[in-house]
């Protein structure tokens, strides 16, 4: 009961993924991007990794999804013949997707795989703290870099568009 | 530390010669003054070393391959005579070379050649030999081609003869290296066996064509015309005489057990007579005083050839003491020519004439020289021809009369010259001749007198010099100094030069003058044509030769052209095509390039993992 | 100690940022100079011993998952040769302040993810600082604005963020099987199962991952592109750092430390590699645009680099490390050159350009001199790398592969001096008349460059031991 759960749930967020991909409105697109991932925060709840689940609704959907929202309120939209003109062969470019699939769960249903996974222990907050300061304390020094890299690209990117 | 002194002969000079191209332009005398300088220097240094006995031994490339000098009695002799030579040429230069553009490079092409000969002569180790052997190729080359636009040829010519039997000898060398198991001259002692004979025959190649016998020849009539004339007077006639009888000594009397009824020596002698008699034929009917001396000079060569290949101790001896006789008078000519040439301007013999009345000294000095080559007693020529016909009549009469008739020969070419170019009417354009100037005149006539001493003293030369060399044991006993012991040769020769004479007269009173007295030789039946097809240079082996490799030529170019085709044309076309396929690939879609990617991924995957 | 590399650019920038900014734009400049000249000297320090103590020891209470070896030396040395020239050329080339200044900033976030890559020891880390790098160069190459930059720099970025997922794949399947990040973890787990499937399938998604980072064909359809578009330091930073240290030198990494490299991984190198090298020596040859040219030819060398490691021994891998710094350095004093020519001659187009050594001597004499280390020419550095790569190839008995990569350097040579030939050699034509050598600024840094190659290439005999590991 518990595995068909699971695989509904993946086939939920594939289906929301691809309509981001094939849908005509780039808002729409947007918008489906943060369903893709509520739904995938909701798969980590299952698996039992609360705070990977709480970081992944925050972050992407909620960050991530403001940020392309906002960005996209900055473009001009396409007039209509252009998008009609865009995006009608769309399903005729994606036509082997579905042939590549069936093709690989084909070949994949032959491999034979016996793990050995060594599942780690499901963290709790204290955990967390002492995982992120001790020992990925050089990936936090990572983080603050990738940030301020973020937020310089923003400002060097854009600066001049404001001062024109 | 005394051994080291052995690099004095072959350093100083070089580094003489280096200063001499670095003198600026201007300081012309200091040039000439430093040539000079650095020639008394060699001189004196090989005053010095003398009749030692020093052995320098210094390790090199390892594996026996040692650098080192011998001096002993022949090596020192050889030094001293190429430093005397080397002396009175330069001291002739100085006039001869004022006012040529040429002359900064041939005061320093002369001391590197001094340089050079000192280390062949002093080497001990065959490869150290050969290294400084090679080097007068490039100096010989560089003389001659300095003489002008046509001298280019010449030089050419002579680097490809050299040049190859330079190669044969290095090829002698290996095998006799290999035989011996040591490259050290002195060490050396190979019978002529089969493979024995080949190294032998190998090196000799080399040896006689540095002397400049047949034939390997033909490049120095050539060179005589082009080159400066105090290179002819000092290369061709001394130091490559010296250097290459030097060897040919050193490799029958102690590299190789040469007997005398062994197939070897017959070959020498054989090549020593051909090369008496042809060369001195072609010089009968030569119409310029340089080319003249210089088929003499290679037909005195085979007086040499001949005495050492007889194998017999007078033959030895009388080859030996030829060789420096005949250094001696033969650059003597030369200078006698050089000094014709400044003050007459020209050697074509048509063109001189009555030149004994204006140059009395030079004409003197010619005729020393003349007879001591044509073997006159009492002039140095004449005994060492005796010593060398004495040799060779113990060894068969054939070779005997042919050395005579070479000898008779010798002698109606000489009286030809001299008639020609200083006896008769002068013509209008040698009335102001003059004698030439006193640093020309000097060494002709140190020379002459030379000529002379050794002639008549010649118990100096051949106990002094000759002898030792030879060695007690092979000599068993003789003793050649003084007048020669077998009378009836002696006479056989007098008749032979007065036979000369008379033909001479004979031949001038019918051509009318000087010049035209070896006609009546010259356009005798059997020998008009030949004499025809010697002039169209037919039989020059040299011209042969280039005729085959013409051939040669052509078939290898034909081959060049297809490789060229392969590499010009074949191959960037199919790096073009490549090229321009794998452009039209990148089409700049993003998506096919993501499309690659995975593709890739997914073979790679593949491929890692069906192994599993 | 060395931490000090990855947190001082990251406080420089933040303090550099801080009010007061017209004092700062002047200190930037020469305080990036300071830190760089740091960087080379610690690292050939270290290498040779120097230094007395141990380098290595954590500071405390921090204590950061830092190692320094040889590896990570070489690395830190062509970061800092590299982003120093980079620096001098966009001196020179970018004129307003206000821009040179971000520029710079963006050298410092660079420099702090360039280092952070080559000293890290854990596999995560190692992803995170990728994405520093990464991230920081999307936004170097969109500097100029430009519409073909533009396009160009999204190509990178999806092929890229594609890179990325491939590389959390396999990340993360590496630490279902073998419970931690570090490199000496997972290298223990993976030495005992070494042909698991999950294990194979991560390391070739990996390896796949780290191709398309690094160029190799052919998965490098991201690179003529970019480097043809970008502007012209930018270009010499991405050849020199950014396709190298992400993705070969993480190769590299990945390969001697943490996985079994065994046969069929080193067949899938040697392969690319092979592929690489051919292909993009022959897609050179066909180009006329000079930067395009260098970028294929970019291709061509970092698929030598790759062919060393195939080659599976430590000779090899030596002669990867050492191709690697190479390859930094001249490719760097090439693109330095084709910015030189494209400001002075205004065009790329190599058909329309010609003669131009007589107005410029010194630009084509770097030009030549990196050309002919490229093609690996005596006594020149490149010839050293190749001739290692070479022996290399042929001691572990990959001889087709060895006379492939002989027969490949010929090719270089060719496309090489004919850009050459049509460049500088030749007659000038009228248009390009008066034109004179760019400033000081860019011939400083070509000439050092240079000076770098020829001197390595007359040394090296003598410094092996700076490449032992």
């Amino acid at each position: 009961m518990l595995i068909t759960l699971d695989i509904v749930i993946l086939i939920l967020m594939i289906l929301a993924a691809l309509w981001a991909v094939m849908t005509r409105s780039l808002l729409r697109s947007g918008i489906a991007l943060a369903l893709t991932s509520a739904i995938l925060s909701v798969l980590m709840f299952k698996l039992n990794a609360p705070l990977a689940a709480v970081f992944e609704l925050s972050v992407c959907t909620g960050l991530i999804s403001v940020l392309f929202i906002s960005t996209i309120s900055l473009t001009q939209p396409l007039s209509y013949e252009e998008i009609i003109k865009h995006m009608k062969d769309r399903f005729r470019r994606f036509r082997y997707l579905p042939v590549i699939v069936i093709l690989a769960g084909i070949g994949l249903s032959f491999v034979k795989v016996r793990p050995n996974l060594i599942l780690p222990p499901p963290e709790t907050e204290t955990n967390v703290r002492n995982i992120l300061w001790n020992f990925r304390s050089l990936d936090m020094v990572g983080q603050v870099i990738v940030l301020l890299c973020g937020v310089f690209g923003v400002v060097i990117l854009f600066k001049e568009r404001v001062k024109k | 530390m005394m051994d080291k002194i052995l690099f004095l002969p072959i350093l100083m000079p070089l580094v003489l010669a280096a200063a001499i191209f670095v003198i600026p332009e201007k300081l012309r005398r200091a040039k000439e003054a430093m040539a000079v300088f650095a020639a008394l220097m060699n001189l004196a240094v090989a005053i010095v070393l003398f009749k030692g006995n020093i052995i320098l031994s210094l390790p090199w490339l390892g594996k026996g391959l040692e650098f080192s000098l011998r001096l002993y009695n022949f090596s020192s002799f050889i030094i001293a005579a190429t430093a005397g030579f080397g002396f009175l040429i330069t001291l002739y230069s100085i006039m001869f070379m004022r006012g040529k553009e040429y002359a900064r490079q041939f005061y320093a092409y002369l001391l590197i050649s001094i340089s050079l000969v000192n280390g062949a002569v002093l080497a001990d180790n065959l490869l150290a030999m050969l290294f400084f052997w090679e080097g007068l190729l490039l100096t010989v080359f560089a003389m001659i081609a300095i003489g002008g636009q046509f001298a280019f040829k010449a030089a050419t010519k002579a680097l490809i003869i050299v040049g190859i039997t330079d190669l044969c000898m290095m090829a002698g060398i290996a095998l006799t290296g290999h035989l011996a198991h040591t490259l050290t001259i002195s060490k050396i002692s190979l019978p002529l066996d089969a493979l024995g004979s080949v190294a032998f025959v190998l090196l000799i190649i080399g040896a006689i064509s540095k002397a400049g016998s047949m034939p390997f020849h033909s490049w120095i009539p050539d060179a005589s015309t082009e080159a400066p004339l105090p290179f002819m007077a000092f290369l061709p006639a001394a130091l490559e005489k010296l250097l290459g009888i030097y060897l040919l000594a050193r490799i029958c009397l102690d590299m190789f057990k040469l007997a005398p009824d062994s197939g070897m020596s017959i070959m020498l002698m054989v090549i020593g007579v051909v090369t008496i008699l042809l060369a001195v034929m072609m010089a009968l009917i030569q119409k310029d005083y340089k080319r003249l001396l210089s088929y003499h000079a290679i037909s005195q060569v085979g007086y040499m050839i001949l005495g050492i290949g007889t194998a017999v101790p007078a033959g030895i001896a009388g080859g030996l003491f030829h060789m420096i006789n005949h250094a001696i008078y033969k650059s003597g000519l030369f200078l006698t020519a050089g000094a014709v040439e400044k003050q007459a301007g020209s050697t074509d013999l048509n063109k001189l004439g009555g030149l004994g009345r204006k140059m009395p000294v030079t004409f003197i000095c010619f005729i020393i020289c003349a007879a001591s080559i044509s073997g006159v007693p009492p002039f140095n020529g004449f005994f060492s021809k005796e010593l060398v016909y004495d040799g060779a009549l113990e060894r068969g009469n054939l070779f005997y009369i042919l050395a005579v008739l070479g000898s008779f020969f010798t002698a109606a070419s000489f009286l030809k010259l001299g008639h020609a170019a200083f006896l008769g009417k002068s013509s209008r354009e040698n009335e102001k001749v003059k004698e030439a100037p006193l640093p020309m005149l000097l060494p002709m006539v140190v020379i002459a007198s030379v000529c002379i001493l050794f002639g008549v003293y010649n118990a100096l030369p051949l106990n002094g010099l000759i002898q030792p060399i030879i060695g007690t044991i092979r000599l068993n006993g003789h003793n050649f100094a003084g007048f020669p012991p077998n009378t009836m040769l002696v006479i056989i020769t007098l008749v032979v030069l007065a036979a000369a004479l008379l033909n001479h007269l004979f031949g001038a009173k019918a051509g009318g003058s000087g010049i035209k007295a070896a006609d009546h030789i010259y356009h005798a039946p059997v020998l008009s044509t030949i004499y025809e097809k010697a002039e169209k240079r037919i039989f020059d082996p040299y011209n042969i030769g280039l005729k085959v490799v013409g051939i040669f030529s052509k078939i290898a170019w034909r081959l060049d052209r297809g490789v060229d085709w392969l590499y010009d044309t074949a191959a960037p076309k199919l790096a073009g095509i490549s090229s321009r396929a794998i452009l039209k690939l990148h089409s700049g879609s993003y998506s096919k390039y993501l499309v690659w990617s995975l593709l890739g991924m997914l073979i790679v995957i593949i491929f890692l993992t069906h192994s599993v | 100690m060395f931490l000090l590399f990855i947190l001082l650019p990251l406080f420089s920038l933040i303090v550099l940022n801080l009010p007061f900014r017209a004092m700062m734009k002047k200190a930037a400049f020469w305080w990036l100079l300071v830190l760089l000249a740091l960087q080379v000297y610690l690292a050939i320090g270290y290498v040779f011993g120097f230094f007395g103590f141990d380098l290595n020891a954590p500071i405390y209470p921090l204590s950061f998952s830092l190692n320094v070896d040889n590896f990570g030396c070489v690395a830190l040395l062509s970061t800092a040769v590299v982003l120093g020239a980079v620096l001098l050329a966009a001196k020179y080339i970018i004129k307003e302040e206000e821009k040179l200044f971000n520029f710079i900033s963006l050298l410092f976030i660079i420099l702090a993810g360039s280092n952070g890559l080559a000293l890290t020891t854990d596999i995560f880390s190692l992803y995170i600082f990728i994405e520093i790098t990464t991230v920081a160069s999307f936004i170097l190459i969109s500097f100029d604005k430009e519409k073909l930059v533009l396009e160009a720099v999204f190509k990178y970025i999806i092929l890229s963020a594609v890179a990325t997922v491939l590389m959390l794949l396999s990340i993360a399947l590496f630490l279902l099987v073998s419970g931690k990040t570090d490199f000496s973890a997972i290298h223990a787990v993976l030495i005992n199962s070494p042909h698991s499937l999950i294990v194979m399938f991560a390391t070739g998604v990996f390896i796949c991952a780290l191709f398309i980072k690094g160029g190799l064909m052919p998965f490098h359809g991201w690179l003529p592109d970019v480097y043809s578009s970008a502007p012209a330091p930018v270009s010499a930073l991405l050849a020199g750092i950014i396709t190298k240290l992400v993705g070969i030198f993480t190769l590299m990494r990945l390969l001697v430390s943490v996985v079994n490299f065994d046969n069929p991984i080193r067949q899938v190198i040697l392969f690319v590699g092979a592929l690489s090298v051919v292909a993009g020596a022959l897609a050179a040859a066909g180009q006329s645009d000079f930067k395009r040219m260098l970028a294929y030819s970019s291709i061509s060398q970092v698929g030598y680099i790759v062919l060393g490691l195939g080659a599976g021994n430590a000779l090899g891998i030596m002669g990867a490390l050492f191709h690697l710094f190479n390859h930094s350095v001249f490719k760097s004093s090439l693109f330095i050159n084709s910015a030189a020519i494209e400001l002075q001659a205004g065009t790329r187009d190599m058909n329309k350009l010609g003669g131009l050594s007589a107005k410029m001597p010194v630009t084509s004499t770097t030009c030549l001199i990196s050309s002919l280390s490229t093609a690996g020419m005596p006594p020149l550095a490149g010839f050293w790398s190749k001739l290692i790569i070479v022996l290399a190839l042929w001691a572990s008995g990959n001889y087709g592969y060895a006379a492939l990569a002989v027969i490949a350097g010929i090719l270089t040579l060719a496309y090489f001096i004919s850009m050459q030939r049509r460049v500088f050699f030749g007659n000038i034509k009228e248009e390009f008349a008066g034109i004179k050598e760019p400033g000081f600024g860019l011939l400083l840094p070509a000439c050092l460059l240079s000076a770098i190659t020829i001197g390595l290439g007359l040394v090296f005999p003598f410094c092996l031991k700076l490449l032992k590991f």
